[in-house]
């Protein structure tokens, strides 16, 4: 990060040379200065060079050795964001059928209990509209063209779920190459820990050209679109 | 499944109850979040990632994006995302983004390609394009001038690029990393059914019985298909069964029924296998569907004799040795081979034996070229596939018993044979990057055809797209070296003429040839014959085998390299000039998915610094140029050996002068303005458009003035232009505002309705027109190559006969299996296979600046077997050597990660730049489709 930091203030002078401030505060570019300043090694994620390989080594994996048990929260990257895994998954991985190790103690029923994050409603619910054959024709089980959703609440973990790996990792310690500057806003009263995952929350914004969210006839006939035919060119 | 079944049921007692534990919300604290939500803003999006396209909403507030959701209206993903998309929410925020141009200069500011950065102007940024695209016109003529593209294009910027390249440079020197990914699939589809792109969808996956994954990864790399696969093997776990088909263990096997672990480049023999199974049982079990296969199928064979892709003899850089000799023992089989005693019985029928010596050449019909033949030869063909001599060749775990794998072998084609059973075969890179990726593709649609088990509900086989625009952008767009919009070529005069009409741009424009694919552009690069090369969206100095002489390339010889990237990756590193862009959010945009479902999402949030989007760039570009410019006579070039003629002329006769701007004719004409905007459109209401009014930042542009904007809803206008290709003829495109209203149609769209099968009668308007006299349950109405000559496996037998027509019909091929060019030996004794993980996408350039998926994996590990550890003397967590006849890079041993290689196979992956495992990939292609097999070359490993 630390080469980062140099490269970053090297950027920001040099914008200060060649961007001035005119009267009426709109930048106009100015007589450019245009000094050679930045290395190509000072660049990106490797700063070795890159035409040999011998100084070259890959940042070492070191994840979190903490049991489960006496492992503490990583905190949520942002609002219902998938938490990360803060302990040590050996023997836990890979999840193969009949052996999902993380159920064991992140069920809601016994999470508490393990001290565990537990799994939230969300991944009780099915949200899938699944096609079925109807008179022999593959049929849609709901309206794609309004948007619609259906939405399931169940009792149990849903299959769609079982990969619990597809979205939570383990966490290798140490520094980050580059810093992130994304900054996250929790709307949930300790939302950096847990989850807030409500279906109403959920499915309010999903109309997102408000009123004017359906097809209509016109855009069927996409009206007043000259280019939208292979008519429509002139010479 | 019987444990976590039992654990479920177990818990699902308490779950009802468990349900309530630990994640309700109070009531209060609800009503609290949602007035915080209040001042956010809610938007669909497409994800930025794999070839999938999952739909995600996104939360800004304030200008920024503050989170991402599964978009539980999305058919795709229905509320789910993978750990990728959802840390879409961060991909736009690492610390180093590139803000301004930066430009290679000496100690006065002059451009000096041995010089150090420094930050530029746009004006000057264009400048120095301008300048070394003239000098590159006048060196080599538009063949001088290369263009790396993308799958990762949105459709407007594919189609901008692909429009000032093909109609204003003239140049077909624009290829997209797709090439690298999905080309064999695309020639594996215009051989078999004349025309691009799957039959089936998605739904297949909740409507089959079958999952067979074929080289294929799709737990990690298409998670939410897996997860969707998941759901349907849990939900009926004795009826569907899973068969992972696998060079190496990985995650996709751990839900299976059954794996087989095959040895690299012998999925040929597999499919051939169960191809045989099915016709040479057909007497006695009545197996095939002779009713479909007699209306809808032809038999088919091409030369096999067609080479590795590789350089061939007389080409510029081997003759000033550019190439080692260590290098030439692999690149010389690109010439001439000695059939090997692994595939000689399977090129018996072809009537070469062991030793043989095999020339490879250009085919009297080009690499392409195919020929009919009968049924009793393509029976021929499959003869050599008995069970022992395919489980002989391609059984890939040596510690595994023989007789278990011929077991599998069987149950395998059982599972395809049985009747009344679905399945669908899924495929990505392992079949795509082969030296045979064409062949091993239209393999898979023989096997599905006999047994009538294609472009049904539930059936199918269905090649995978990697990356989110692959079909949307570098294949419907046509950002190809060889295409145009919607399935048309630069060969063909007619598709060209429609093109340059609707351009408006003279009819002659067009350059006619098209061979510039990917890895010809490096290697005119290195040949001194392309003088310019832009990088958009895409990282070739990271991606491509062989890389070394990339680098060497870009970095050694007179040429101006410029690229285009949200962030400093090894091709900006590389290159004389970096341009900051605007990243996927910061600009309106549209993507095409796996199962041509085609999305549009809006900006959510304006660029950082002084970005502006590829499209921004391609149009300020193509200011700088006028018809004087670039539409004059060229001479013989390169690959091109007829003159270009002059279109001034004509252009004049247009209405065009001398002096009007590419700029004028090709994005600001007056069908585009009057795509106008208006903020009381429901789909404009709200949105900044940087493109289209400029916004607050007040870039300083490409004239040394603030940017005010275009004035016009340019991103409309480039969608629908495209779109008008489309229609029409079996590719049509939904209306741009439909597309902002649904999450996203699967084309053809007709009457505003979406096709889910195509092909088939049933659901395919086209398909039901072509059938209407005939009754027939499908027509395969793609065009290209749909008229043959008669022959046997060896060649064309009717040389003067004329080619047999065959309307709505598709392929079966003959093709044998066939050794890749470079296999481990005494010196190189490992197989090594490179590829992706979960948590980064491709060279890592974002998802390494997320800290969540930099943690998760912050290295690209070598997954080796323990016992090949051991017999290396390397140990787990330690660096070793992985060296081929091309390069080598440390990597730390792995031998108890999620992928589990056989003895004999290291798997590494290329996210990382600091193990630059290209430099070790051998760059042979397939020589039909120009794909890069990157899955097999073979190396060493010894002790860091």
């Amino acid at each position: 990060m630390k080469a980062m930091g140099k490269l970053t203030i090297g950027l920001a002078t040099a914008a200060l040379l060649i961007v001035g401030c005119a009267t009426d505060g709109v930048k106009s570019a100015q007589k450019e200065v245009v000094k050679p300043s930045i290395s190509e090694e000072s660049l990106g994620l490797r700063k070795t060079t890159l035409y040999t390989e011998s100084n070259t080594v890959a940042d070492k994996t070191a994840y979190g050795t903490a049991q489960a048990s006496t492992s503490t929260r990583i905190k949520r990257a942002f609002q219902d964001a998938p938490p990360m895994i803060p302990h040590d998954t050996n023997g836990m991985l890979p999840i193969k059928t009949g052996d999902n190790s993380c159920v064991g103690c992140h069920m809601p029923a016994v999470a508490p209990a393990m001290g565990a994050t537990p799994i939230p409603v969300s991944h009780f619910t099915d949200f899938r509209p699944r096609a079925k054959i109807v008179n022999g024709m593959a049929v849609d089980t709901v309206n794609n063209y309004k948007n619609e959703t259906k939405i399931v609440k169940s009792d149990h973990l849903q299959n769609a779920r079982f990969n619990c790996s597809q979205c939570h990792a383990p966490q290798s310690q140490g520094a980050l190459v580059v810093e992130n500057t994304f900054e996250p806003v929790f709307t949930s009263k300790d939302g950096a820990n847990r989850s807030a995952w409500d279906e109403s929350k959920y499915t309010k914004s999903l109309n997102t050209v408000g009123a004017a969210s359906f097809v209509t006839e016109d855009d069927l006939a996409n009206k007043n679109s000259k280019a939208g035919t292979l008519g429509g060119a002139k010479h | 499944m019987s444990l976590s079944r039992r654990e479920f049921l177990k818990s699902s007692a308490a779950a009802s109850a468990a349900a309530a534990i630990g994640m309700s919300v109070p009531a209060e604290l609800e009503a609290a979040a949602a007035e915080a939500e209040g001042d956010w803003r809610w938007d669909k999006a497409a994800c930025r990632f794999c070839g999938t396209g999952c739909g995600i909403m996104m939360a800004t507030k304030n200008g920024k994006i503050v989170a991402v959701k599964g978009d539980p209206a999305a058919p795709v993903n229905r509320g789910l995302n993978c750990i990728k998309g959802y840390f879409n929410a961060k991909i736009m925020y690492g610390a180093d983004r590139l803000t301004q141009p930066l430009l290679r200069v000496d100690a006065n500011g002059n451009f000096d390609k041995k010089g150090k950065f420094a930050p530029v102007s746009w004006k000057r940024a264009f400048d120095e394009m301008e300048i070394h695209i003239k000098k590159a016109l006048k060196a080599s003529g538009p063949e001088g001038v290369g263009v790396f593209a993308s799958g990762q294009y949105t459709i407007m910027e594919g189609y901008a690029a692909q429009k000032l390249m093909k109609g204003g440079f003239r140049s077909n020197a624009i290829d997209p990393n797709a090439r690298h990914c999905m080309a064999s699939a695309v020639v594996g589809f215009y051989q078999t059914f004349g025309v691009d792109e799957p039959s089936g969808c998605y739904d297949d996956i909740e409507l089959t019985d079958t999952i067979v994954s074929w080289g294929s990864n799709m737990a990690e790399m298409h998670p939410i298909l897996w997860s969707r696969v998941t759901d349907r093997k849990l939900s009926d776990p004795e009826r569907v069964k899973i068969v992972s088909i696998q060079t190496y263990t990985h995650r996709t096997s751990d839900i299976a029924d059954i794996e087989i672990i095959f040895s690299p480049n012998t999925d040929l023999a597999l499919w051939n296998y169960i191809a045989r199974e099915i016709v040479y049982r057909d007497d006695a079990e009545k197996i095939i569907d002779w009713d479909f296969v007699k209306k809808h199928m032809i038999f088919a064979a091409s030369p096999v004799n067609i080479g590795y892709g590789m350089r061939k003899d007389g080409e510029k850089s081997l003759k000033e040795g550019k190439y080692t000799a260590l290098e030439m023992e692999t690149v010389s089989k690109e010439m001439s081979k000695a059939v090997s005693a692994k595939e000689a019985p399977a090129l018996a029928p072809y009537g070469y034996k062991e030793g043989d010596i095999m020339k490879n050449q250009d085919a009297p019909l080009g690499n392409l070229g195919h020929w009919e033949i009968s049924f009793e030869e393509y029976k021929k063909a499959l003869a050599p596939y008995t069970l022992d001599y395919t489980a002989k060749i391609s059984k890939g775990d040596p510690d595994e018993d023989i007789e278990k794998f011929k077991a599998k072998l069987q149950a395998l084609a059982n599972l395809y044979i049985e009747k009344g059973r679905k399945v669908v075969s899924f495929w990505t890179m392992g079949m795509n990057q082969h030296t045979r990726g064409t062949w091993v593709n239209t393999l898979s649609y023989n096997v599905h055809f006999l047994l009538n088990k294609q472009a049904n509900p539930g059936e199918g086989a269905f090649s995978l797209t990697g990356q989110p625009s692959a079909c949307g952008t570098a294949r419907e767009v046509g950002t190809f070296t060889h295409r145009l919009p919607a399935d048309m070529m630069v060969a063909n005069p007619a598709d060209r003429k429609i093109t340059e009409n609707k351009w408006m741009v003279p009819e002659g424009t067009i350059n006619p040839v098209g061979v510039q694919h990917i890895m010809k552009i490096h290697r005119d690069i290195e040949d001194g014959l392309i003088k310019f090369a832009w990088v958009n969206v895409c990282n070739p100095y990271q991606d491509t085998a062989s890389a070394e002489h990339w680098l060497k390339a870009a970095r050694e010889m007179d040429n101006f390299i410029v690229t285009s990237d949200g962030y400093p990756g090894i091709s900006a590193k590389v290159s004389d000039l970096i341009l900051p862009s605007a990243m996927i959010y910061e600009k309106w945009g549209g993507y095409g998915n796996a199962e041509r479902r085609t999305q549009l999402w809006r900006q959510q949030v304006l660029p950082v610094g002084d970005a502006m989007s590829d499209t921004w760039q391609w149009v300020e570009l193509s200011k700088r140029f006028t018809v004087k410019d670039v539409w004059g006579e060229w001479k013989p070039s390169g690959p091109r050996k007829e003159a270009l003629p002059s279109m001034i002329e004509k252009a004049k006769a247009m209405g065009y002068k001398e002096d009007t701007t590419m700029f004028e004719i090709l994005f600001a004409n007056d069908i585009a303005k009057s795509y106008k905007l208006d903020q009381n459109d429901p789909i404009q209401k709200g949105y900044d458009n940087t493109e289209a009014y400029g916004d607050s930042r007040k870039v300083v542009g490409s004239d040394g003035k603030v940017f005010e904007g275009y004035g016009f809803f340019i991103q409309k206008y480039l969608f629908e232009e495209y779109a008008a290709f489309t229609r029409g003829h079996g590719h049509d495109l939904a209306p741009f505002d439909m597309y902002h209203k649904v999450r996203g149609l699967k084309w053809p769209v007709v009457d505003g309705k979406e096709t889910q099968w195509r092909f088939n009668a049933k659901y395919d308007p086209y398909a039901a027109k072509a059938t209407k006299d005939s009754g027939n349950s499908h027509a395969f109405y793609g065009t290209l190559a749909k008229a043959l000559k008669q022959g046997n496996l060896t060649g064309v037998t009717d040389k003067d006969g004329k080619p047999k027509p065959l309307p709505n019909k598709a392929k079966i091929f003959a093709r044998p299996y066939m050794d890749p060019p470079e296999m481990p030996d005494a010196k190189y004794d490992t197989w090594l296979c490179t590829g992706r993980v979960l948590e980064h996408w491709h060279s890592g350039t974002m998802t390494m600046r997320v800290p969540e998926l930099y943690r998760a994996v912050p290295e690209a590990l070598c997954y080796m077997h323990p016992k090949d550890a051991d017999a290396k003397g390397v140990k787990q967590g330690e660096l070793c050597w992985v060296e081929s006849r091309r390069g080598k890079v440390k990597a730390r041993v792995e031998t108890r990660g999620r992928n589990r290689p056989p003895r004999g196979l290291v798997f590494v992956p290329w996210f990382d730049e600091k193990v630059f495992i290209n430099k070790v990939c051998l760059d042979a292609t397939c020589p039909m489709s120009r794909q890069t097999d990157f899955k097999k070359c073979a190396v060493k490993i010894y002790k860091a």
